[in-house]
């Protein structure tokens, strides 16, 4: 064992002789070795920290979102393994990849007359498609749009602590938690345009409480957030304003509404009434305006949503297809959509994810910097995202 | 030369045999006979009987020869088992073993043995006499038709075939109750049904319907004889057959869910990508009626129309949900 340790330091001070070598022979070598660093910087890394402007010359490379609009845009959006990363690396770092960066030149091209397109993020578990949503949802926010995201429709179908009959409606439930949650995520999010939006109706919450036409959208989230037995019908009435109200000639904002999990409103929910009979996802409230927002009967903006297996109840692991997900019911709501799939990483984009891990120094078991690592590596994780990150996390 | 060895081998089997013999006696008597033998003691123990007893007692024949030592090889074995009989170890000139062995030897030889004697043999079912057998049924059979030549000619002119199977075992009795299932089997395309009679018979018959092979086997096993369960069959099928052409009241009901294939026309589907198409505007302002004639008739939405079609009736795959993409991609002009 002494012996081991003996020869491995023995090993270290002869890598750092090399070095002090390589140093002291030339200048030149030593600003070969740095611009080679610098090339291997610029590989995995794209200039081009605007969603706008990349291309796909930029494809596989990583591109840095800038900290604030993290803080604003996604208090609640990220996946939970990759804020871990964020915080770890103190950046927040997305690789461009194909499938976003053609949902964004789609966005790019929309007509704000024609009703919304809605595109659905499909594929198999672990390979990237809550990061593509992330990404054009930031490409949105960067353009200004106002963005309604919902980070996971699961947690409004199952789980819940909280369930009251609607006020407005009896047949349906409340989930005021989870609506004011998300109310407050919201306004993070949309500061800007809560003062600008008007509502266009007139909304009695109680006897006493009620918020007049005209008031500014911001009265009507505060309202949400401070009283929250009504929060889950202000969400309510948030869709419904944003929807009539995008699109129209006289206001000046775009609606993306990203929903992630979409299969979510049309799956089952593990949530009882008190007679123990399952609650259909219809019959909360929350989830009914979120239905009637995916119907693209409204103009002026994008429909955004992913597929997701890990949240959804009953449902195979190994299903990924939208039919599969969706089901009948979901897929003929849904109809026409764009799919588009996110396959696991390809050989550029396993390369550039490899040399981004080393650039951050997380990859620290000696062997993962050989030729011999890195095809393990590939074996272990087949490309994939998140099963790569899972192994790297423990190197 | 060939016979030269033979007969040495068959003398030499001779030597040896007595020498054997000699040996096998031994042993035989080292393990078979345990109890000892004592007749000397015996006749000592009774000296008054013992006048007559020596004399009285019959003589022992001689074993005689084996008949395995007199038979050629190419003798005609039908002869020697013509019907099933036991084991004779002395007729079958083979040395054969059979037996849990002795501790650190071999299991028995076939000289006595008990264990050959009690199962079934197959010795009179040579290939030989399955030969003569045929030869005595080849008069009793009628010919092959020579026209049916092919398998598709009998498939045309006999589609209906019925399959049973018979069972041969040796014990107390030859009966096997299994032999009475007959199973049906029937090309739907031989049948002459129109597209209700055949979606009908279909839903009617359910699993028995196997749809790579388009072969209908039904299976009969409820009654106790063959024939009865044969004639059986045939009523199923003849009543399958006239049912599925009647069209009952209650078929009117038929929903979507019990559709076998997805038709596009007045689906959810058609009507969202119309109700799409209008509100984009993509045809000017017209009447319901003539604005719907002219979206279906665009190039797009007969593309969309194919991609959804095949999506839900093939199942789904990556290349048909590309095939739909492209497809609401043109629609959408993106």
């Amino acid at each position: 064992m002494a012996l081991h340790r003996l020869s491995f330091r023995l090993r270290q001070t002869a890598t750092y002789v090399r070095s002090l070598h390589t140093s002291g022979c030339g200048q030149q070598q030593a600003a070969v070795a740095v611009e080679s660093e610098s090339e291997t910087f610029s590989v995995c890394r794209a200039q081009e920290n605007d969603p706008a402007c990349q291309s796909e010359k930029h494809l596989g490379q990583y591109y840095t979102l800038p900290s604030a609009h993290v803080r604003t845009l996604f208090p609640h959006g990220l996946p939970w393994r990759y804020q871990q990363q964020v915080k770890t690396f103190n950046e927040a770092c997305m690789m461009v990849r194909s499938p976003a960066l053609e949902v964004i030149s789609c966005l790019k091209k929309t007509d704000t007359s024609k009703p919304a397109v809605r595109y659905l993020f499909y594929g198999l578990k672990g390979s990237g498609k809550t990061i593509s949503l992330c990404h054009a949802v930031h490409f949105c926010y960067t353009q200004g749009w106002l963005v309604l995201h919902i980070p996971d429709a699961h947690i409004w179908v199952k789980n819940c602590k909280e369930l009251l009959p609607s006020s407005y409606n009896t047949s349906r439930f409340d989930q005021p938690l989870q609506a004011t949650e998300w109310l407050r995520n919201f306004k993070v999010t949309n500061e800007h345009f809560l003062s600008k939006i008007k509502t266009k109706q007139r909304y009695v919450w109680t006897k006493r409480e009620s918020t007049e036409e005209g008031s500014a959208l911001g009265e009507l989230v505060d309202q949400g957030i401070t009283r929250v037995k009504s929060s889950s019908d202000v969400v309510g009435a948030v869709m419904k304003e944003l929807r009539l109200q995008s699109g129209q000639p006289e206001s000046n904002f775009r609606l993306a509404v990203a929903v992630d999990g979409v299969n979510a409103l049309w799956g089952r929910s593990t949530i009882k009434k008190e007679d123990k009979s399952a609650v259909d996802p219809e019959e909360l409230t929350l989830v009914y305006n979120l239905k009637k927002l995916m119907k693209n009967d409204w103009t002026g903006g994008a429909i955004i949503t992913t597929l997701s297996q890990t949240g959804s109840l009953y449902t195979s692991k190994s299903a990924y297809l939208p039919h599969e997900l969706l089901g009948e019911k979901g897929f003929d709501k849904m109809d026409p959509f764009i799919p588009v799939s996110v396959p696991n990483y390809s050989e550029k984009e396993f390369e550039s994810c490899y040399l981004y891990y080393m650039d951050r120094h997380w990859l620290q078991h000696p062997q993962s910097h050989t030729e011999e690592g890195k095809k393990e590596l590939v074996f272990l994780s087949n490309r994939n995202p998140s099963m790569l990150e899972r192994i790297c996390g423990s190197l | 030369m060939a016979s030269h060895t033979c007969k040495t081998f068959l003398s030499l089997g001779r030597i040896n045999v007595p020498g054997l013999g000699l040996q096998k006696t031994a042993s035989r008597a080292a393990y078979a006979t345990g109890l000892p033998v004592n007749t000397s003691a015996g006749n000592k123990g009774l000296p008054d009987r013992s006048g007559r007893g020596s004399s009285v007692r019959k003589p022992k024949r001689d074993v005689g020869e084996p008949r395995t030592k007199k038979m050629p090889v190419d003798q005609d074995w039908t002869a020697v088992y013509p019907a099933a009989t036991p084991f004779r170890q002395d007729s079958i000139p083979l040395p054969v073993r059979m037996g849990y062995p002795v501790k650190g030897g071999v299991p028995p030889e076939k000289k006595g043995n008990l264990e050959l004697i009690k199962i079934p043999n197959f010795l009179h079912l040579t290939p030989a006499a399955i030969k003569k057998h045929c030869e005595a049924l080849k008069p009793m059979c009628t010919e092959w038709p020579s026209t049916l030549d092919t398998d598709a000619k009998c498939d045309e002119h006999f589609p209906i075939k019925a399959e049973s199977t018979d069972y041969v075992s040796a014990g107390p009795s030859v009966r096997n109750p299994s032999a009475r299932i007959v199973h049906l089997k029937v090309k739907l395309s031989s049948l002459n049904l129109d597209e209700h009679a055949r979606k009908k018979m279909l839903k009617l018959v359910g699993e028995r319907y196997s749809k790579d092979t388009d072969i209908l086997t039904i299976t009969t096993d409820s009654c106790p004889l063959r024939q009865q369960n044969y004639d059986y069959a045939m009523y199923l099928l003849t009543v399958l057959y006239h049912e599925s052409w009647k069209t009952e009241a209650w078929e009117a009901e038929k929903t979507v869910a019990d559709m076998e294939e997805y038709s596009w026309e007045d689906s959810p589907s058609q009507r969202n990508i119309l109700d799409v198409l209008v509100r984009m505007k993509v045809v000017g302002e017209g009447e319901g009626q003539d604005v719907r004639e002219q979206l279906l008739g665009r190039k797009e939405v007969q593309e969309y129309k194919d991609s959804v079609t095949r999506l839900k009736n093939e199942g789904e795959s990556e290349d048909a949900m590309l095939q739909y993409k492209e497809a609401v991609k043109k629609v959408f002009n993106l």
